[in-house]
């Protein structure tokens, strides 16, 4: 899974790849539609569907530099 | 119990594990007694996995009863199991955790990342190497995935 590989390269990244339909209080604060979906520190980034490597990585820098 | 795993799927994934898993990996799973549908699932399909490969060590855990542990590991749900790199005694924690049962799709998921942290590498492109380095404090990513 892309987020874990980011999780093993980044001291700084935590990846968990959450059941959607075992944890639905949690899948509908995030609003989960599609899958998968990815957020970011609680909602601070959003990414929905599997996307290539940059755009996720994207997502992660613009979060961060929001921060 | 019965084998949550058909023979065919062991041998295959025995091969994989055989070919591609070089250096030892740490399996922590967190289970609770009460209001866990999936609990006993997640630990039997983990340790099945673990009896195919002398690689992977698997600890078993209850969310409250070892909550110290569950804190040091952020785990906080239950199933829920860390993918760590254990390099003689100590136990390397990148941080990759699952949270439910992998079954369908993710557990293909499950078996590419026990092959990932065995690897010790990434395998991503320079270029995301390069840009992740710029990070300077705690990122979550939750991934939200379906079986299907």
């Amino acid at each position: 899974m892309l987020a874990h590989q980011l999780a093993l390269e980044s001291p700084w990244i935590q990846a968990e790849a959450v059941e959607a339909t075992e944890f639905p209080e949690l899948s509908r604060r995030h609003a989960v539609r599609g899958v998968p979906q990815t957020t970011i520190n609680d909602g601070a980034g959003i990414v929905v569907g599997a996307v290539p490597e940059e755009n996720l990585v994207a997502e992660i820098l613009r979060t961060f530099n929001a921060i | 119990m019965s084998q949550l795993l058909d023979q065919e799927i062991q041998d295959q994934v025995q091969d994989i594990f055989n070919k591609q898993l070089t250096e030892s990996i740490q399996v922590l799973f967190f289970g609770q007694e009460e209001d866990c549908m999936y609990c006993q699932d997640t630990e039997a399909l983990l340790q099945e996995l673990a009896d195919l490969s002398d690689k992977i060590e698997l600890g078993v855990y209850d969310l409250a009863a070892n909550a110290e542990i569950a804190r040091q590991f952020n785990v906080d749900k239950a199933p829920g199991f860390v993918i760590a790199a254990k390099n003689g005694d100590q136990i390397v924690d990148y941080g990759i955790r699952y949270a439910g049962v992998p079954a369908g799709h993710e557990f293909s998921s499950l078996i590419q990342d026990l092959i990932l942290v065995s690897g010790r590498d990434s395998k991503l492109s320079p270029e995301t190497r390069d840009i992740l380095t710029n990070l300077t404090s705690p990122m979550l990513l939750q991934v939200f995935v379906t079986p299907t």
